[in-house]
């Protein structure tokens, strides 16, 4: 059970990956300027449906892979996001409270993600606090992470539970 | 939904703080090593992975995003459209002027025996896919080492300059966009001759620093690259704010770039040249000394007399 899991939540990073390069990046959507931080949400939304250890393995090989295919210092977006997925996982429970609450956690979790992104970053000489648009690259992404969450966290739930259904029968 | 326990949160603990860890060793080991060859490996091999899914989600999805665009768009585009028949006009007057201009440089080169310049091969490349992050000036294209493209080659539009090649695997490259805190290039204001730097910052306009500046800089002035790090007269942009020349002061103004960075979809590189001709032209390097840069086949280096200063390039001049 535990590896199906795994993997329905390995290829919903990988998804996330191509989806934050292509359609939130280049001339893609991009509201005001500033792109959806998608693998963020991905690596919290997938969180209530997988261990703990494994949620943080998720999370490093989601940031690892971001590292990668970005322009940054390897290892900047692996630590943020490992960051991200033990908030988030210490914070399982509150998932189940409502959608209210789960909207709040996503946008804090977000923020936290771009915080701790922007912190490490510039301790490793990225110079993001040089950015113009420092701040609107900090909260945009979490409003629309809030935005995006419920298409998100409505397909990931169906995909777990059909893939729970498969295994049942 | 899964339940969560003291233990599992325990050994959860103890992973978080390894993988931490191991994050914190890979960025020391990346920034010590300065993007060596295993990090630039992987993040090829990476791509080169990611690369058809990429491309593919970007065939679809880029038409869908276009006509979005379109349609959010229109009413600013038919305001767009009077301003820019406004500057054609103007335009139209300026090549009237510079015709003449033209056929006086003829003259005055022939008279001096310099050879015309001659226009460097580019390659048209595009954009098929950026970094992961809103903070990620990367932008990636579907041409690499195979089409003679190599590390340090300029990016330009039909605007001007759009940033430089950093990365090069064999059917693709990365570009870093001049807006990176972390791109900085030589240019020359084109009206007084005067060198200074522009650095990225992000977003936004750039910053420009003239260390040794005399006479003052005015909002509207263009500035074009120097040729030190980008083939010399490329357009970068024009100054947004006037500022004065101080002594023991450092001049700083702004200047906005002239290519649209967010909307940018297709590139030319220039592979006729890179800043290993400049240092060539000045003599940094020793040409008798053989040097381990790769450079693809079929691309020659232009001797000093045929990069003069005011080499014609697609995205270069007064636009």
């Amino acid at each position: 059970m535990s590896r199906a899991r795994v993997a329905i939540a390995l290829l919903a990073i990988i998804a996330s990956l191509v989806i934050q390069t292509t359609v939130f990046g280049a001339s893609g959507i991009e509201p005001l300027g500033v792109a959806p931080a998608f693998i963020t949400l991905v690596v919290i939304a997938i969180g209530p449906y997988v261990e703990t250890e494994y949620h943080l393995l998720l999370g490093f090989t989601a940031g690892i892979l971001a590292d990668l295919m970005g322009s940054g210092t390897l290892g900047i977006w692996a630590m943020t996001l490992t960051i991200v997925a033990y908030a988030s996982s210490r914070l399982r429970a509150r998932f189940n409270e409502g959608i209210v609450l789960s909207g709040v956690l996503i946008f804090s979790l977000t923020l936290l993600g771009q915080v701790v992104f922007v912190v490490i970053g510039t301790l490793f000489g990225q110079n993001l606090l040089g950015d113009d648009s420092l701040a609107a690259k900090i909260i945009l992404p979490a409003v629309w992470n809030l935005v995006l969450a419920v298409p998100v966290l409505w397909a990931l739930s169906e995909l777990f539970k059909r893939r729970e259904r498969e295994w049942a029968t | 939904m899964l339940p969560t326990s003291g233990n599992r949160l325990n050994r959860a603990t103890i992973l978080f703080v390894s993988l931490i860890a191991v994050g914190f060793i890979i960025a020391t080991f990346d920034v010590r090593n300065d993007g060596d060859s295993v990090a630039n490996v992987m993040r090829e091999g990476t791509q080169s992975i990611f690369e058809p899914l990429q491309k593919g989600v970007d065939w679809v999805t880029s038409p869908i995003i276009g006509f979005v665009d379109g349609v959010s768009n229109l009413a600013g585009l038919r305001d767009q459209n009077e301003r820019l028949q406004g500057r054609v006009r103007e335009l139209e007057a300026q090549v009237l002027e510079t015709g003449a201009l033209e056929e006086r440089v003829r003259q005055l080169e022939a008279i001096a025996g310099v050879k015309a310049p001659q226009e460097l091969p580019t390659v048209t490349a595009k954009i098929y896919s950026s970094g992961p992050s809103a903070f990620d000036n990367a932008r990636f294209i579907d041409k690499g080492a195979s089409d003679g493209i190599v590390v340090g080659q300029a990016v330009i539009d039909e605007n001007g300059l759009v940033g430089r090649v950093d990365l090069v695997s064999a059917h693709d490259a990365r570009i870093r966009l001049i807006i990176d805190p972390l791109v900085s290039a030589g240019v020359r204001i084109q009206s007084t001759n005067e060198t200074g730097v522009v650095t990225g910052r992000g977003d936004g306009p750039l910053r420009l620093e003239m260390f040794r500046a005399t006479l003052p800089v005015s909002r509207g002035d263009l500035v074009v690259t120097d040729g030190s790090r980008f083939p010399p007269g490329l357009v970068v942009g024009r100054v947004t704010e006037d500022a004065t020349a101080e002594v023991g002061f450092v001049l700083r103004t702004e200047v906005e770039p002239a290519a649209n960075l967010s909307q940018v979809d297709y590139v030319k590189v220039i592979i006729g040249w890179t800043a290993l001709d400049a240092d060539l032209q000045d003599g940094v390097i020793d040409t008798s000394v053989s040097t381990t840069t790769t450079m693809p086949p079929g691309t020659t280096l232009p001797s000093p007399t045929t990069l003069p200063s005011q080499t014609t390039l697609p995205g270069a001049g007064d636009g």
